[in-house]
Parts: structure tokens; sequence; C-alpha cells
């Protein structure tokens, strides 16, 4: 196949490369010049050349977040033109409802900047930074019972922070009082437009050297190949529709479990995901505002992750997500109403990943793990500082755990696909930095969900805190309910805990963290969740389970129960005891399920089937999504009422619970708008 | 006592490279042996009978020997050292598992976490603990670590490495247990993290610790057996090698230190490159050394940078070493279409088996120096001195087989194919120029390796430069470095201060310790040296911030910070573009390096030539950007000093082929060296 278009098959990889240093270049700027510890510490900020259509040019390979291919930057584009676009222009947003799909939580600030030639805008540099604190209720901004967006922080909409090249002294003096760490976003913000005028030099030398035609249809060419490779990789995907669901817990704030579906289909190159039977929006900052745009990043980011896992060095830009449809009915938690929290979403985002993953590995058995650990949490620890009468705020390490079990290998330790790119940070560092000793940082022993190739272990951290007053905050924590899946005979894995003072008599088993106050010598310790294994456990090498036990991650007790695998005393394998105890388990009907999702979920969905779930949406879908997620709540309240009771165990009288539930809240207003019951 | 003579070696992969300087006469030796991987100091006994004979010389006037191998690099990434033993504060022993976590291809479903160069059940842990500031928390209970030794000799541990929390503060706890280890497990190789790099970081620490421990018996060996075959030879004169910091030490040091030898080929290369550089007037250089699997840039301004980010295989190496980055843009990277048509070159290379399609060795891709061939660049008949056979016919078939596919013919293909190889190199080079401040524009190239100066003045137009420097040994530059590295060696201490808190006294005292235990290890070396200065440099950044930036320091701190913070913010600012006067600044650690200036050969002018350069021979037809021109070809050792010629024109040599595009001229400047700059209008 010979490439038609205007940029011939050699210029197209010369401005591939050429784009790519641009955002390499702009992304080591950002990084190393960065103040907040999200920039610092996870690589949570990003750096692009965006077409003037408003997709992602190229993105940097190998620092900052992997989420900026599918980014829309359109609707900011417009509001940008609106106000009025010239050379020297640097625009700043961080608004969900402003720029449609492209800031998802208010901690994400974003600049830009027009690079002209000519009188044109040629294309934009784009960068964005994860503010560790954009004002709101809490430090660090977000926090998972938060319910409005206005308890979330600063919300900026496109505006103009340099006109001409002169700042906007007013516009950064109501930020800088508005967030509880001025410095450090500024100090970010800095980085960032050194970095956006990096690439305003760059794009110049480029149209200097290549003219300005080619760099513009090399712009648009650089994209259609990307979809080009994309579309050809799905394209060997088999046609057909997968569905697949999965839960975020979503009871730190006391609420229920949030279930999100998809159906994908899959036509000749071309994903559709249809989220139709997915939760209404909650209470919670769990809502993730995609605006069900086409491509979206959040949506996306499985299936580049499949692309560049199929195909490596595929083309790197918003030519990938073109061929991905995203459908998502307004009011669900995928794509919320105006002014409710999202603060959490980054909760959602992963497992949000664990659902496409669901449906991709139906289609594609042989390439996609099993569940990973499904948690990306930023365990932050806030102490007095003594020194300016303040306090100090700083990241302890990512809670993440084991990756799922492959197809031909086991689970990484430690570390998913669905957060890869985190970095911890030295127990060195954090001791120097903050009173506290990190006793313990280990991988956690039999937590990888048993499988042919197992799960990843899981982490654990015990900390203890050596400062009067402490608070931990720990956003998007889950998997303390429901395990990570196992596939193909694989098991779960084990779900995450949180311990305080273990081995004391003030020993307390507390969950997930919201906020928590700690005391002088107070110790706390939390394991994280391990991956699913992926095969029967059964067919694992005796070998294989032997090392793990040598290695300290799995115990022999659980080396016989879960593999069949007697290992002697001194650590060796009884071959005739284990050969015997895979026979009889196989004889005793060992299960080996498509997909295994452990004992919780299992007796959960006994009561709240799919049906019940789908019945209960469907029959709420006319009310206005804030009436939706009050009358629901009221509904399940009941269900759960039959349940104790013994009434529902010959199925659940919806429609009568509902009509029940609406003569009670009769007394709210409606509008003429909102139609009120069906 | 009269001149005598210096011999650098470097043992590459494949060959081993020897370049023998007369200092009486100026007059440079350059010889290649096949590398004998198992037993590699019988290839340097060797080449030195060859050269000793080929000049009638006695080894016994060989006043200098210097050397680099890549035997601990190679043994690292074969990972054929010692089974090495770990020792960490308790609670941290999954450290070598863990790492920093972040996955190698974060999005890749089937990427691989490194595997540990310790398995798990080789860690212990030991019941210490120190705090940050050093103070004791838990004591130490040697007993436990002799018993937690035991266990792992007893398993088939040959080395054992130490590694507890805050050694960086407090270097008690290792150092008691290292005595202890001494003392019960004699025959073992033990060393500790705070003796191999005392820095904050304890995985990339414990990392230094274990490599050094992996390579540890195997480099002492290698140096035992190398300094008593060259004394059997009647070589008198000290055995050094070369280090990953561009420096040199004695085969003693480096048989307890041999972690610092694991970069010190193309460091050493480096080295040469920056010698030839400074000899011509050149200060500020970007190093191009192009192979046959990479291409390797580093920078000198002034003097070499380092970078304390260097990768070793999977292991990121955490001391100085010279900051070289590497690109698989070589020779031999094979060219390839995509299944949309688009041209690729690499990263796969052809290697040396079975190398590009025109060595007729069996390769039947096209690769960048089968477009070379094809373009007309390379004489056939002189490829590596008329050592490998090439067959244009070979290179151009394979061309023709991928311009099929994109509808090229075989020049067009040639051509795209060094076009795209620039590009690739553009996009990674750039990146790690801008992070290191440089602006490309201001500064020349010194192009070496056997396709270095091939390419030079198309990576050189790309990067907006208007000069490429060829040295007279393009092949042998690494063995060159060898000749003129000085000693050098580096020291570090945590310093964590504020400037706007900080003493000036109490910066100036902590330089002067840390230079004090420097002096210590010059003197513990025992070589003549003409001179020896210390220089200083801290990792500084803003409050606040992660990364810091290498400020290299004044020798004296004065009366204020002043020049401390100016310092910082020069360097900042050559960076990221902009500085803030009024932000906290801090230190975060301290540098000392130590050099120990050895004598460096005199430099010879050679006689110069009329200006006008022997030959051309007959032109040859080349390919260039759309059309086919006539060069003027010319034979290297005929040219003579101030001899200029302008392009399209070809420059043969031995061990390279230098391209002269048009719009550029060359002159031979008095050292030999071919300057090519960009012709002006």
């Amino acid at each position: 196949m010979s490439a038609s278009r205007a940029t011939g098959p050699v210029m197209l990889e010369v401005l591939r490369n050429r784009f790519q240093a641009i955002a390499d270049e702009m992304a080591s700027l950002v990084l190393r010049a960065g103040h907040t510890v999200f920039v610092k510490e996870t690589s949570d900020f990003g750096a692009v050349l965006v077409s003037v259509d408003g997709e992602v040019v190229c993105a940097p390979m190998n620092t900052g977040v992997a989420l900026m291919v599918g980014v829309p930057c359109d609707v900011a584009i417009r509001r940008s033109l609106a106000l009025g676009v010239g050379p020297g222009d640097v625009f700043i947003s961080n608004d969900v409802w402003d720029t449609g799909g492209m800031a998802t939580h208010l901690p994400d600030i974003y600049v830009w900047r027009p690079i002209f030639h000519g009188g044109r805008v040629v294309c934009y540099a784009w960068a964005f930074v994860h503010s560790s604190d954009v004002g709101g209720i809490v430090p660090g901004s977000i926090a998972p019972s938060s319910a409005e967006i206005y308890q979330e922080g600063l919300r900026i909409p496109v505006a103009k922070l340099f006109r001409r090249g002169v700042l906007n002294e007013e516009l950064l003096a109501l930020i800088r009082a508005n967030c509880r760490i001025p410095d450090q976003n500024w100090g970010d913000i800095k980085a960032m437009i050194s970095g956006l005028a990096r690439a305003e030099r760059r794009v110049g030398e480029l149209i200097a050297r290549y003219g300005i035609e080619t760099v513009r249809s090399g712009i648009a060419d650089v994209l259609d190949y990307a979809e080009r490779q994309a579309r050809e990789e799905f394209a060997r995907i088999p046609d057909g529709t997968y569905v697949f669901w999965d839960y975020l817990e979503g009871d730190s704030g006391g609420g229920r479990a949030i279930r999100l579906k998809v159906r994908m289909t899959v036509e000749q190159g071309s994903v559709t995901l249809d989220f139709a039977d997915t939760d209404p929006q909650t209470r919670q900052s769990y809502n993730l505002p995609s605006h069900s745009r086409r491509g979206h990043w959040q949506f996306v980011f499985s299936l580049v992750g499949f692309l560049r896992s199929v195909r490596g060095g595929i083309a790197y830009n918003s030519g990938l997500a073109r061929p991905v449809a995203v459908e998502v009915p307004r009011g669900t938690v995928l794509n919320p109403e105006p002014g409710v929290a999202v603060g959490n979403r980054s909760a959602t985002q992963i497992r949000l990943v664990d659902v496409i993953m669901g449906a991709l590995a139906q289609a594609c058995p042989g390439i996609v793990p099993a569940a990973g650990a499904g948690q990306g949490s930023i365990f932050l620890l806030r102490v007095p500082d003594f020194e300016t009468g303040q306090s100090k705020v700083s990241v302890i390490q990512p809670l993440c755990g084991g990756s799922g079990g492959r197809p031909m290998k086991d689970g990484i330790d430690g570390i998913d696909f669905a957060i890869g790119f985190l970095r911890n940070i030295p127990v060195e560092a954090i001791e120097a930095d903050m009173p506290v000793r990190i006793r313990r940082y280990r991988l956690r022993a039999d937590s990888s969900g048993a499988g042919r190739y197992r799960g990843g272990a899981g982490l654990e951290i015990e900390m203890q805190v050596l400062a009067p007053e402490a608070t931990v905050t720990s956003r998007a924590m889950d998997r303390y309910r429901f395990r990570p899946w196992g596939r193909l005979g694989g098991r779960a894995g084990a779900r995450g805990y949180t311990v305080l003072n273990p081995g004391t008599p003030g020993e307390r088993d507390i969950g997930k963290i919201d906020v928590l106050h700690l005391g002088y010598g107070d110790v706390l310790r939390i394991g994280t969740p391990g991956g699913g294994g992926y095969g029967d456990p059964l067919e694992r090498a005796a070998a294989a389970v032997l090392a793990d036990v040598r290695r300290g991650i799995l115990s022999r007790a659980r080396a016989a129960r879960d593999y069949g695998v007697v290992v002697t005393g001194d650590l060796h394998v009884d071959a005739a005891a284990t050969e015997a105890r895979r026979t009889a388990l196989r004889a005793a009907g060992h299960p080996v399920a498509d997909f295994d999702f452990g004992p919780e979920r299992e007796a959960y969905e006994r009561l709240w089937s799919d049906a019940l779930v789908t019945a209960l949406n469907r029959a709420l879908e006319s009310h206005p999504p804030r009436m939706r997620t009050l009358l629901r709540e009221r509904v399940c309240e009941l269900i759960d009422g039959e349940a104790a009771s013994g009434r529902a165990a010959g199925g659940v009288d919806l429609a009568g619970l509902l009509d029940r539930v609406l003569s009670a809240v009769g007394h709210v207003p409606q509008t003429a708008a909102a139609p009120g019951t069906r | 006592m009269g001149p005598g003579f210096r011999l650098g070696v470097d043992i590459g992969g494949t060959f081993t490279d020897f370049v023998l300087l007369d200092e009486g006469s100026g007059d440079v030796e350059v010889l290649k042996v096949p590398t004998t991987p198992r037993a590699p100091a019988s290839a340097v006994t060797e080449g030195l009978r060859i050269l000793a004979a080929r000049l009638a010389i006695d080894p016994a006037a060989i006043r200098s020997f210097v050397h680099g191998t890549t035997l601990a690099v190679n043994t690292l990434i074969e990972r054929s050292g010692s089974a090495v033993g770990l020792l960490v504060t308790s609670g941290m022993e999954d450290i070598l598992e863990i790492r920093r976590l972040r996955l190698p291809e974060p999005q890749n479903f089937f990427t691989d976490a490194p595997v540990p160069l310790v398995p798990r059940e080789a860690v212990r842990g030991i019941d210490e603990r120190l705090g940050p500031t050093g103070a004791v928390e838990r004591p130490l209970d040697a007993d436990q670590v002799e018993a937690r030794a035991a266990e792992l000799c007893a398993g088939g541990c040959r080395a054992l490495a130490v590694c507890f929390l805050h050694a960086y503060a407090n270097a008690e706890h290792e150092a008691a247990a290292k005595r202890r280890l001494a003392e019960r497990f004699p025959g073992v190789f033990v060393c500790t993290s705070g003796e191999v790099w005392p820095q904050r970081r304890e995985y990339e620490r414990a990392l230094l610790t274990v490599i050094n421990a992996h390579v540890g018996e195997r480099m002492r060996e290698y140096f035992h057996a190398l300094e008593r075959d060259l004394r059997g030879l009647g070589v008198a004169s000290a055995v050094l090698s070369t280090k990953s910091n561009g420096g040199i030490m004695t085969a003693r040091t480096a048989g307890e230190r041999p972690v610092e030898t694991l970069f010190s080929g193309p460091s050493s290369g480096v080295i040469g490159a920056h010698w030839v550089a400074a000899q011509a007037g050149y200060p500020n250089v970007i190093t191009f050394d192009m192979g046959g699997t990479s291409a390797d840039v580093s920078v000198i301004t002034d003097r070499p940078v380092y970078s304390t980010e260097a990768q070793a295989g999977d292991f990121p190496i955490l001391m100085p070493s010279i900051d070289i980055k590497s690109v698989g843009a070589g020779g031999g990277s094979v060219a390839w279409v995509d299944r949309e048509g688009v041209v690729k070159v690499g990263p796969r290379s052809a290697g040396s088996e079975p190398g590009p399609a025109c060595y007729a060795r069996g390769g039947a891709e096209p690769t960048v120096t089968d477009a070379y061939v094809a373009l007309g660049w390379l004489n056939p008949q002189r490829f590596a001195g008329g050592g490998v056979p090439i067959d244009p016919e070979l290179a151009r078939g394979a061309l023709a087989r991928l311009g099929d596919r994109v509808g090229m013919d075989v020049e067009e293909t040639a051509w795209a194919i060094t076009e795209v190889a620039t590009a690739n190199m553009y996009a990674r080079f750039t990146p790690f120029l801008t992070s290191r401040g440089v602006n490309a524009e201001e500064y020349a190239i010194v192009a070496y390796g056997g396709a270095g100066p091939t390419h030079a003045c198309l990576l050189a137009r790309e990067l907006g430069l208007a000069r490429v420097l060829v040295p007279r040994v393009p092949g042998a530059l690494c063995a060159l470095g060898c000749l003129v590295a000085d000693l050098r060696a580096d020291f570090v201490r945590v310093f964590d201060a504020r400037c706007d808190r900080l003493a000036p006294e109490a910066l100036e005292r902590a330089f002067l310790d840390l230079e004090a235990e420097a002096g210590v290890w010059l003197r513990r070396e025992g070589l003549a040296v003409a001179a020896h200065r210390f220089e200083r440099s801290a990792e500084m950044r803003y409050t606040g911030q992660s990364f810091e930036v290498t400020t290299p320091l004044p020798d004296r701190v004065g009366e204020t910070l002043a020049p401390v913070l100016e310092a910082f913010y020069r360097v900042y600012g050559d960076v990221y573009g902009y500085v803030d006067r009024d932000a906290p600044v801090e230190i975060v650690d301290l540098r000392v390096q130590v050099v120990g200036v050895t004598p460096k050969p005199r430099a010879h002018p050679a006689v110069p030539g009329r200006g006008r350069p022997a030959g051309p021979g007959t032109p040859r037809r080349l390919y260039w950007d759309g059309a086919m021109i006539d060069a003027a070809v010319y034979q290297r050792p005929a040219l003579r000093a101030r001899d200029r010629l302008s392009g399209p024109a070809v420059i043969e040599q031995d061990d390279t082929t230098t391209i002269v595009p048009a719009g550029f001229r060359a002159h031979v400047d008095p050292q030999m060296n071919v300057i090519v700059e960009v012709q002006r209008q």
C-alpha cells in the first residue's frame, strides 16, 4: 500500500520525528522545573502540540502521563478565538464545563499558546499540570465526599493569562488568592510557559527549514497516519459486541457501589463504546465529565494501550482516537450535568480502564491481561510546619498494586498498566522531608491472584508518624470491597486494607481513607490490591510456585490451597504430594471460569443482578438527573429492606417500589422541562 | 631520561584499539586487533607485542599505560559476574523488586519489569535503623549480620553488598557490618553503599553497591592478570584504567570500585574528542560518535557535561558519568517500510553479522551503510581500509526492493534513508541538548566512529550548526582519550540547606572537608601528577522542586553566597529560559571532583602544505538531495596542514569517509584535523 497524501512517505517520518522532539523537549522543561508534588513525583502533567482543529499532534513518549491522546481541545480553541487570538497570547483554563471534555477536574490547569506564521495560526503549543491545590474544601482540592464543584476550588474559564506577551496581573492575583499554594502553582505555570515558548521557537525553525505548506499538511497527515494505523489494528479484532461491567465502590462518602457498564461494538476497524446502562451521576466526586466526546482521552486509554502493545512504534497522537465513538447518556456518572463534584474522577478513570479491558479481553483473549490492582491512590500527609507556623503537605507514596496476570507471563509486582507511569518516592527522601518513619515498604504476601500466570503482588507500606498532629488524605482508594478479577481460570487478586496501630491493643481496620487524623507515634499499615491471575492455577509449574514461596510473596498454605503445590518446610516441592493434591482438586470440580470476580461480588450480584440494576437505571431515565440520584437512593434503600427481610428472594417488584418512592417524594417541585413520572 | 612512549588501549566489543604516541616526535601509531572476549588481557599483550616489533621499541620505554575495557558493563549486561547477597535495613527487603515502580513501557501489556540483579532469596533484612540525620534509632547487631551473611554464603553467594537506610548520613553501621564480614568471610568481595556512593536515594544506591559487588571479583582478577602479563613483557609504568567520569585511576583502585568503569569506553572517546577540539581552539563542541549500531552524542561546554541519570542495561547509575545520549541509528540500522508505506530506519541493527547487505554475508535488508554505498559516498574498495569487501550491487538490490514499495528509485530510497536516520537523531538529541542548556548553533561537532564523519554534515544542517571537526584518527578516539585523560574522582556529601539561611563559612567548611577526602584519594593513587585541583559543584534547586541542576561553583566561597546564587541562576536560566531571583534556593548536595593533571603530550604542529591539496583524483559521481553531482575525491593521508578544499568532496581514509557537501568547504588545521564549515554566501 502506498501513501496517498500531500506529505510523502519520507517527509511524513521526518516530520513525525520533529513533532515528537518538540513534545519531548517541552515535557522535559515542565517536569524539571515543576514545583508541585504531582508534577514532580507522579509525572501528572502533559505537553503537546495541538492542530487548529483541536487534535493532539504529538505527545511525549517517556515523560508525563500517558493520557494525552484524545484530549479534545476544539472547544477551548473556540473559546479562545472568541476572546481574540494574537501572537504572544497565552490562554489558561481548568474549567470542566467550559472546555468540552478537555479539563475533567479542577486541579488540571491547562495553558496554551497559538503559534503564528504569516498572520495565521499554524498550531497551538499546549500543556497541563495536575496542581496539588486549587483551593476548595480540603488541601489538595479533592475529597471523595464533595458533592458540588464549588467545593473543589477555583474555576478558571478560558481566559488570557498573557496578552501579546504581557501578563494579566489581575487574573494572576485572582488565581493566587484562591489556592493554598500560590507560589508552587505559579512556579508550575512558569515552567509550562517556558515550554510553550520553546515549542513556538521550534515550530518556527521547522517552518524555516521545510516551508509553511509542508508543516501545515504534515500536521494533518501525521494525524491521518495514526488513524490509519489504529484502524488497521482494530480491524484485526473480531467484529462483534462485547459487554462488561465493574464497580467503583463509592462508599468512602457513604454511598453505594457505582456500576460502569460498557457495550463495546467492533466493526471493521471502528469501535463504539456505549455506556447506556451505566449508573447515574453521584453525589460524591466520582463523576467524570466526558461530555461524551468521540475518542475522549479517558475512554481510549485502554485501547491506546492495546494499540501500543500490538504495534510497537505506532504513531502517537489523537489520530489513534478517531476510530473510537463514545456514547454516554447525559446524567450518568461518566457524563454528568454541570455543577456536580468531579474531583475524584481519577478513581473512575481507573475503573473505566478495567471495564474496557474486560470487554477487550473477550475480543482478544491472547493479548489482554487480567485486572490489575485498579487503584492509583496518592497518599498525602499534612503535618504542622513549626518553622512557618503553617502546615506542610507531601506525598508519602503512590498506592498502587500488582498488574493482572498475562497470557504467557506473570503480572508485574507493585504496579499496574492503568497507572504504569507513576514513580515512587525514596524512603530516605520522605524521611528527610517529613516527620515519619517508613518501617516497611515491601511486596504484600498472598495478594496475587492465583493463576497459571499469577497476578502481580500488591505493596505493603507501614508508616509511623512522629508529629503531634497529622492528617492523611488518600483519594482514589478502591478495591477494598470487590477484587481485581482473574481470567480464564485465574483467580481474583486480594483486596486492599488499611490498619491503624497493628499489633497493639488499639489495632483497628479502618478501610478507605477520606480524611484521617493521626497522633504522635501512630502507625498506619496499608496493603494494596494484587492483580488477578490468568489461566488455571493447577497448571502453573510447581517450580514457579516454589519460587514465589522462596521470594516470600506466597505462603506455603496458599501454595497448597490455590495451586495444589505442597512445599516442604525446607522449601522444596514434595512432588508426590503435589501430584496427589492437584488430582484431588481437579476431581473436586475445581472451577475454571472466564472471569473470576471473587465471592464478594458474586454475593452482591445475587441481589443486585445485571437485570435489576439495568431495569432500575432505565426506570429512572426519564427523571432529571438530580431527581434520579435521589429516587435511586430511596429505591435502593427499599430493596435493601426487602432483601434483609427475605422478601427479595423471589425477585424485586421494581415498579411497585418506585411508585412508593415517587408518592413519598411527590412534594419535590417539578419543572415543566423535566417530566415527572413515566 | 629522554622522551618515551604513551600507550592508550581501548578494548571494545569487536576490536581492541591501540594508539601509541612517540613523545619525542609526536608521531602517532594506530593498531586494531580482534578482541579476545574470554581473556581480554591477551589481546592487549598481543597488540603490544605487534607494536613493539613494528616500531622496534622496548616496552620499558612506555611511560604511561592507560586502558579502557567494557568488561564490567558486559559482565553486568550478561549478568555473568558473582552471585551477590544483599543486606538491607529490615522492612526494605523488596527494595530491588519494587524499584522506582514506573514501568519501562507504561502502556505496553507485554512489558517486563527488570529482573533484579540479586534474587529475593539472597536479600536479608538486618534489624538496625538510622534516622535521616544519621542518629542511631536502633543499634546494629553485628552477630545478626554475621548470621545472615552465613546463610547467604551457604546458599552460594560469592560477594556481599550492604545498603542500610540513611547510610549517607552516618556510615558507621555499614562500616561495622563490613568489618565483621571481612573478618569472618575472608574470600568474599564485600562492599557498602556508603563507600561506593553516599548519596540519598536508597534504591539507586543499593543498585550501585550490588553492581559493584557483582562485577567486583571478575574485575579484580582481570586487573591482576593484566598487570602480571604487562610486567612479563617488561612494561614498568603504572597500569591505569579509564572511568565513566572520563578520568583514570590505578588498576588497584579499579579492582575495588569497578562500578566506576561501566561507561569508560564511550567516556574515553569524549575525552579524546575534547582534547582534539581544545587543541584546535574549539571549547564548545557536541561530540558525535556514529558506529555500527548507534549514534552517541555528548556536550562539552569548556569541559564535559556530567550526568547522574545514566542507564546501564536495566539499571539507573547515579554516579557522575560523562553525559552521553545514544540513539539506535548507526551504519547497520535497518531501513524498512511500514504497512502504511512510511519509510522507517532502525532501531533494529543488522550488526556485523549478517551486517549490511553490501557486506555479502547474507544480509538482505538495506541499512544506512547500504544507502551510503548506493549514493556513491563510500568507496567499495576502501571500506575499513579495504578490510571489508563491499558489493555495491547487493546494496542497490536491497534498496530497490524497498524502493519498489514506495515508488522510489534506488538513489531516492537511499537518500530517504539518510534523511529519516537524521530525523531520528534530531528527535532524540534535541530534547537532550535542551535539557543541558545547549544552544546547538553555538557549537561545533566533533565527528568520529566509522560513520560519524560521513553523516556529520547532515546532522549539522538539521541542528543548525556551522562547523564539523574530523580528528586525525576518528576510528581510535577512545584509545586517544586514554592518552590524555587526567586522574579524576568524585565525592559527594548530602548537605540540605537553604541559601537564605546558610552561613558562607559553613558551606566553605563542608567543601574543605570534602576536598580533604578527595586529597587522600589522590595521594593513595600514588602517581606523579603535574598539578592537582578540586572542581566544586552543587546540586541546587528552588525550594519545592525535586529536580536539581548541577551548578559548577568557584574554588572558594567568599564573604557572601551571592556568587553561588549567581552561578545557579546562570545554569538554571540556560536550561529553563527564566530565573526567579526572589524564590528561595536550596543546596541538596555538594560535589567535589579531584583532578590530578597528568603530563600532556606536547603539540607538534604539522609541516604545512601549500594550501592546495594533493589530488584530487577522478571526480566521483554521487547523489545528493535529488541530483547526481561530481565530487572531488581526496586521500586523507595526502592532505597537509592549511590545505583547503570545497564541497562537494569526499575525503577517504582507512577508518572512515568524510563527506563535504556542496555549500560546505574544508581545511586542514595545524593538528591535522579536517575542519568542515558552511560556506557563507
